[in-house]
């Protein structure tokens, strides 16, 4: 019997755990399925995870700036608070880029679902039905509260953890710890190629910039973005190590998808399910849910404050035909791939930059008392 | 609105009584009175009208009752008898009225009316009317009586370890059930009428300082919103009040059982009892407590959890099976082993359809079986039984029609779905193993998890009496997981530990 709870009412605030589920619902997306192979192409052996983790710490330090800086404005949205730290042609000038961003990348989501399905579930559908009924989804979730998208995080995050673990304890007898050594064998540039081909994987950790203002209680919001970040960052570790001892350096780095292909490879004792990488798959469709919706959210939080007469639906709609046109372009899964990294890397790098520039605003500006207004 | 305008002209034009709760004043004369009743009731067959004088007296009075739905032995052993029987009577009749009502009936309640359209109300429910000439007063008696289902184990909802008792059609009994056994002072009946030609007795109850105010303020004012002629059972209660009537869900909980309303009302719950059914609601509902059974805190706490979990095994069971057969054969084949896929290949060969035809026939045939058995005599159910469990089972697999795997599914499915301890919810669970189905039909696995990412969608928004109906899962209430999947030892359980209005 449940108890009727007197403290969460419907209301529309974010918690901080639904805050702290948010970071890894929208990094753990696409990229976790590439991650691997293509941090090993970069690095020896298995010293990719020191790129995956240095990254993991430097996106934790900007995650945490942003949330300085948006904790700093515990009223205002994003473009009240970055038009009095910069300008308001330059505000708006960022918003638009975050926007289109974000639309690009929502695209090279859908798309991407569309050929993975094609790979490993279905040949014979054409991709704009898969596409199509993807979308729909997105949207139907779009057109509800905002809450409601951080609940369904803190609904399929465990879930999609879960799997990945279960696909790690079912492999562990294929699991060979002689891939994994020797160790910091790679030099400098390896290393900082490395990093660099993590850098679309965390694209997704600025949203504190966002949706601090929404939040219920500020005070312990750093300690959301940090816990947030590194359950990302453990989970990308994670499935590297796991590639890499199992398929060893060279073999992940040839492969397409070593994550999916890791499930290629679980037996699950009594043989009931043979193959789970159409399993996996499935469960992944639900990340790429959550990292789709967030983003979408994202941009919609920021068209509607400019255009505060327009109702999230109708956003929403707006955006959808866009995104499913874009999304049409890539032909081939090689098109695909370029498209996704120059969109990733570059959207995360301005990212970066927005915080910084913010963050040394804030600190030469100061923070606006809150007497006058 | 028009249209509405238009019945309602239409309503009035013909020569219809509709009780809309209007001052009439009684004639003093006792004939009137009496025609005026028997007018507006068209003189029915068991209206019961005794014509008295009164001892001593020539005084004359009228007894009204309606025959069937009043204790017998109180009208005739306390009014009829006594009103014969009296002595040192006034002669005045004011004096007379004051006399009896003060002194001479022997039964529970007597109060005086002077509007003859309540005094109607009155006799149609089961009381007693004593006129008497020259009066604008009358006696109303409280006589409701007539026959009662005795209290039976509930049909719906029986436990192995649980008291035997369920509730009954009269709300008086169900009431004393619930007081029988909660006997706290803080125990709060609140008591309206709903239908706008038939008055239902509905009664809310709630526990003072443990329900949260707001709750039962919201459900009073949605209560006090019916706009229907007559309240047929607690099922249109359900459906006025609930929040969202789109959504396959139901939102509010019901039950047979006394000890389900006492603890869901002692853990903060308001239950909402109608006259005329055995079916109390319980709201605001969540989905865990519709996975719960009061079985799990009878038996010993490893028993219930694991009870538990098994529901919820079941849940997923009743829901996905058919729709995973579907994509798994269909699309995925890849994923069964390569051993069983063989074996499962060559029972189908015989098959003519593809495996969602396939799957259809069997499951439309499952929910006929069952609405069948629902509707049939209990010893007619039975060879129900057997012509669904063997006959068409083992005689479709004969005939090639289905393979022996989808006979399985089907059986594992209808028993997971028996599982489930709510009936209501196990239909909502049937209708959606339907739109998995097609969904596996047409995308397989990826369909399957598209139509599971919308159900949750739904669930997420979905809220009962405002309150959320995931509640424990999101927005986590980390505190009320020890009775979410795991029943925690009697003496872990936080018991409202968390009701804020401490006394």
């Amino acid at each position: 019997m449940i108890i009727v709870h007197d403290t969460t009412g419907n209301d529309q605030h974010i918690s901080n755990g639904e805050f702290t589920v948010a970071f890894p619902a929208i990094i753990i997306g696409v990229s976790i399925l590439e991650l691997p192979s293509e941090v090993a192409s970069a690095t020896l052996f298995s010293d990719g995870w020191v790129a995956i983790l240095v990254s993991g710490i430097l996106f934790s330090i900007l995650a945490i700036l942003a949330v300085k800086v948006a904790q700093s404005f515990p009223n205002d949205s994003f473009f009240t608070y970055t038009t009095y730290l910069l300008n308001k042609p330059f505000a708006f000038i960022v918003l638009l880029c975050i926007i289109i961003f974000t639309t690009l990348i929502s695209s090279y989501i859908l798309r991407s679902v569309a050929f993975m399905s094609k790979q490993y579930l279905f040949t014979n559908t054409p991709p704009e039905v898969i596409t199509l009924t993807f979308l729909l989804v997105v949207i139907y979730a779009l057109c509800g509260e905002r809450i409601d998208l951080f609940r369904l995080n803190l609904l399929f995050v465990p879930i999609i953890i879960f799997i990945f673990l279960m696909v790690g304890v079912f492999s562990i007898e294929t699991f060979e710890y002689e891939n994994l050594l020797p160790v910091f064998k790679t030099n400098l540039s390896g290393y900082m190629d490395g990093i660099m081909q993590t850098f679309s994987s965390y694209y997704g950790f600025g949203i504190g910039l966002f949706y601090v203002y929404l939040l219920k209680n500020k005070e312990k919001v750093t300690t959301c973005a940090l816990a947030g970040i590194s359950i990302s960052t453990i989970f990308y570790l994670f499935i590297f190590f796991y590639c890499i001892a199992i398929f060893g350096n060279l073999a992940t780095s040839n492969l397409q998808f070593p994550t999916i292909e890791l499930a290629k490879r679980v037996s699950i004792p009594g043989g009931v399910f043979e193959r789970i990488d159409a399993a996996v798959f499935t469960i992944w469709v639900m990340a790429i849910f959550n990292t789709m919706t967030m983003m979408l959210d994202t941009s919609i939080l920021l068209i509607r404050t400019q255009f505060k007469k327009l109702k999230r639906q109708t956003v929403a709609f707006i955006l959808a035909p866009i995104i499913f046109y874009i999304s049409m372009f890539p032909q081939t899964i090689a098109q695909l791939n370029s498209y996704g990294s120059v969109v990733g890397n570059l959207a995360t790098i301005f990212h970066c930059l927005i915080i910084v520039l913010l963050f040394t605003a804030m600190k030469i500006r100061g923070v606006r008392s809150y007497e006058k207004s | 609105m028009r249209y509405r305008f238009f019945f309602s002209k239409r309503k009035k034009d013909r020569t219809e009584h509709v009780n809309d709760g209007s001052y009439v004043p009684m004639y003093k004369q006792l004939e009137e009175n009496i025609h005026y009743i028997n007018k507006t009731l068209d003189q029915p067959t068991d209206l019961k009208v005794r014509t008295i004088t009164i001892a001593e007296t020539t005084i004359r009075c009228a007894v009204i009752y309606i025959d069937g739905i009043v204790d017998d032995m109180t009208v005739h052993e306390s009014i009829l008898h006594n009103l014969e029987s009296l002595s040192h009577v006034p002669q005045e009749s004011d004096e007379l009225l004051f006399y009896i009502y003060t002194k001479q009936l022997a039964v529970n309640g007597v109060q005086r009316e002077t509007n003859l359209e309540q005094i109607i109300i009155a006799i149609l429910s089961g009381q007693t009317v004593l006129f008497i000439d020259g009066q604008q007063t009358a006696l109303i008696v409280d006589t409701v009586g007539g026959d009662k289902r005795q209290i039976q184990e509930p049909l719906t909802e029986t436990l192995i370890r649980g008291p035997r008792s369920g509730f009954v059609e009269t709300i008086s009994t169900n009431l004393a059930l619930i007081r029988r056994e909660a006997k706290d002072p803080n125990m709060r009946f609140r008591t309206l009428y709903g239908g706008k030609r038939t008055k239902r007795k509905i009664v809310i109850v709630y526990m003072e300082g443990v329900a949260k105010q707001s709750i039962v303020d919201e459900i009073m004012r949605r209560l006090e919103t019916l706009q229907i002629d007559f309240v047929q059972g607690s099922g249109h209660i359900e459906e006025w009040i609930e929040d969202s009537y789109l959504s396959p869900f139901p939102q509010i909980l019901n039950t047979e059982r006394p000890d389900r309303v006492i603890s869901s009302v002692l853990h903060g719950k308001v239950a909402i009892l109608v006259d005329g059914t055995p079916f109390a609601l319980i709201a605001p509902a969540t989905i865990a407590d519709v996975l719960h059974s009061p079985e799990d805190y009878y038996e010993r706490w490893i028993v219930g959890t694991s009870l538990r979990i098994l529901r919820y095994l079941g849940a997923f069971i009743s829901i996905l099976s058919p729709a995973l057969y579907v994509a798994l054969i269909s699309i995925q084949p890849g994923m069964i082993p390569s051993d069983l896929i063989f074996s499962i290949a060559s029972t189908r060969e015989s098959v003519p359809f593809p495996p969602i035809v396939e799957a259809l026939l069997m499951v439309i045939t499952l929910e006929l079986l069952q609405e069948a058995g629902a509707r049939l005599p209990q010893t007619i159910g039975q060879t129900i039984g057997i012509v669904g469990g063997l006959v068409i089972g083992e005689a479709a697999v004969q005939a090639g029609v289905v393979s022996p795997i989808m006979v399985i599914i089907i059986a594992l499915t209808a028993i997971a779905n028996f599982s489930i301890p709510s009936y209501s919810m196990a239909i909502s669970f049937r209708v959606l193993r339907f739109v998995f189905m097609f969904a596996a039909a047409f995308l397989g696995l990826f369909g399957v998890v598209l139509i599971y990412i919308m159900v949750n969608i739904h669930l997420v928004r979905l809220t009962s009496i405002g309150q959320p109906f995931l509640q424990p899962y999101v927005p986590f209430v980390k505190k009320q997981w020890d009775d979410v999947i795991i029943r925690a030892p009697l003496g872990k359980l936080s018991r409202r530990k968390n009701d804020t209005q401490k006394r």
